[in-house]
């Protein structure tokens, strides 16, 4: 029994240091976000500041469009994940419910699309875009990247565990294709759809290389891509560079906080099963 | 039983339409630009055969490039994959706690890389950046991380791994749980020792998901871009250039269409080719449904 309260002990004592260190970056971050100007390399036990000051997060607000490039964020991150949504139930429920010619295949394709990295099709993608003129457009950083294959695939595989004879019981009461998928399938898989809504939104808001290749005017950037170019513009100026961070990262912990289990919940749903 | 019904096809219609649109239709059309010459001015193009595959070939900086991102997958993706395990099942081990330690380890994959990278940048600054002092506090004179060819890239492996080892430990905590415990009862009864079931159960029963955790470590780290593009530039000296930055390179910074559609081709079949052997493996390996 001892010693299996000394294990435990270790155990604790390394995934707390673990912890610590996986936070560092963060907390340096907001560290160095609330520093004084002069004083910002004078630290007390490395990591605080020695003069709290908000002089920072004051000339993020004032000197970037911070506001804009938040409702851009908020807006594009939207979109894409409705349409994710959308188009993966629609898919999903095709995949989970039918089998018809080319099912197969079909879903192999949507399972490589998935695997394959978007940075894979970088530069083809951005000349196709180009050649639509919808170059420092919203809907060339939006409309490309609908079809999620991630999407498409937990949600098939949420709906495959839904049992056949609720679906039957509501076609012996006369529903049909669309009634079905609405009454049966989207009804249990509210939980699923959270998931996967919240896990596209986080990805969707982070989203940096497409942003960065498509989005070319100040004002229509969105905050990854807006934080970045502004460390450049202050010629690095750490203060506000790390409060321009920190602010960027807030709505994205929130939502992360509230909706925990949802984040753990559709990984054990996704590729394991 | 085959349906006659239309539903499905007009159900998977938007998807296809779009993956046709922006996702092989990109693919073929830049393939047949990496075979001409892009002329930006006029807007001709010419028939130029292999040249830009040939020029690709003969740059020093692309084999470089290629060098570069081996060295960074098979760097990252291993201790990725082994700490990922090794919390996983440290993380089991606890009880009241787990839920805060899952909560933890899964912070660096929501935080957005463009943040991250700023404050790693910081945090590897030579003189005011933290690891740095840490390093002088016990005597040693850590390098200037991101200008010395040496340790630029070791830099980017440390970042590309702080980002994605908590996903790992997701996924490895989600295949554990789904391990079926009455055979643990078993072993527990037959007197197997800790280690004994680790090897012999554990590692053996999770092969699946182990599996799964190589293929979308590889993939995903065979494409890092963003930290590069805000940390080094592909600097000092090309030491950090990786296969997505040379395309991104040679297409936004030196305007030469032709090599980076060659580039691109050749990054797209290797990733493509790599995945399609990993799924068929998965496929085989992992029981879908």
């Amino acid at each position: 029994m001892n010693q299996h309260r000394l294990t435990g002990w270790w155990i604790h004592a390394i995934l707390m240091i673990t912890a610590i260190l996986i936070l560092i970056p963060f907390l340096w971050m907001v560290s160095i976000s609330l520093s004084d100007y002069g004083a910002v390399f004078q630290r007390f036990l490395l990591i605080f500041p020695t003069s709290v000051s908000l002089e920072g997060y004051r000339q993020v607000l004032e000197n970037s469009p911070f506001m804009r490039w938040f409702f851009n964020s908020v807006f594009v991150a939207g979109c894409l994940t409705a349409g994710q949504l959308t188009l993966g139930v629609l898919a999903a429920y095709a995949f989970a419910r039918y089998r018809f010619k080319g099912s197969e295949p079909l879903f192999f394709f949507v399972l490589c699309t998935m695997m394959i990295p978007p940075q894979a099709i970088l530069f083809p993608l951005f000349m196709v875009i180009n050649a639509f003129g919808w170059v420092n457009t919203y809907q060339g950083v939006i409309v490309p990247h609908l079809a999620s294959g991630y999407a498409i695939f937990v949600l098939r595989q949420f709906f495959l565990q839904i049992p056949r004879e609720l679906d039957e019981a509501a076609r012996i009461d006369g529903c049909h294709g669309f009634q079905v998928l609405y009454h049966v399938y989207l009804r249990s898989a509210v939980p699923a759809i959270i998931s996967v809504g919240l896990i596209q939104l986080v990805r969707n808001w982070n989203d940096y290389y497409w942003t960065l290749v498509v989005l070319r005017d100040s004002q229509k950037m969105t905050l990854p891509v807006g934080i970045v170019a502004f460390r450049d513009e202050t010629l690095v100026q750490w203060v506000p560079t790390m409060a321009a961070a920190t602010l960027s990262v807030l709505p994205v912990l929130v939502i992360y906080v509230l909706g925990q289990r949802y984040f753990v919940q559709s990984h054990v749903h996704s590729g394991i099963k | 039983m085959v349906t006659r019904s239309k539903l499905p096809y007009l159900l998977l219609f938007p998807t296809m339409t779009l993956y046709g649109v922006f996702f092989v239709f990109p693919f073929l059309y830049s393939l047949f630009i990496s075979f001409s010459e892009w002329h930006l001015l006029t807007g001709d193009m010419t028939f130029v055969g292999i040249q830009n595959y040939r020029q690709l070939a003969g740059s020093h900086i692309f084999k470089k490039t290629i060098g570069n991102t081996l060295m960074y997958v098979m760097t990252t993706m291993p201790v990725s994959i082994v700490l990922g395990l090794m919390y996983a099942l440290l993380i089991e081990q606890t009880k009241k706690a787990k839920a805060l330690y899952r909560f933890v380890f899964f912070i660096p994959v929501v935080i957005s890389v463009a943040a991250a990278s700023l404050s790693f940048s910081l945090l590897y600054n030579a003189r005011h950046g933290l690891i740095n002092q840490v390093m002088s506090l016990v005597g040693i004179q850590g390098p200037n991380w991101l200008n010395e060819s040496k340790s630029a890239l070791l830099a980017l492996v440390i970042l590309g791994i702080w980002q994605s080892f908590g996903y790992n430990v997701i996924l490895f905590i989600a295949g554990i749980q789904q391990l079926d415990k009455e055979i643990y009862e078993a072993a527990a009864i037959d007197g197997l020792s800790p280690f004994t079931r680790l090897t012999r159960l554990t590692l053996p029963l999770l092969s699946p998901v182990t599996f799964f955790v190589f293929v979308m470590t590889t993939l995903s780290s065979f494409q890092v871009f963003a930290t590069v593009q805000i940390l080094t530039m592909g600097g000092p000296n090309n030491a950090t250039n990786m296969m997505v930055f040379f395309v991104w390179q040679e297409a936004f910074k030196f305007f030469n269409t032709g090599l980076a559609t060659a580039a691109a081709t050749v990054l797209f079949v290797a990733t493509m080719i790599l995945t399609l052997l990993m799924v068929r493996i998965v496929q085989r390996k992992v029981h879908y449904q």
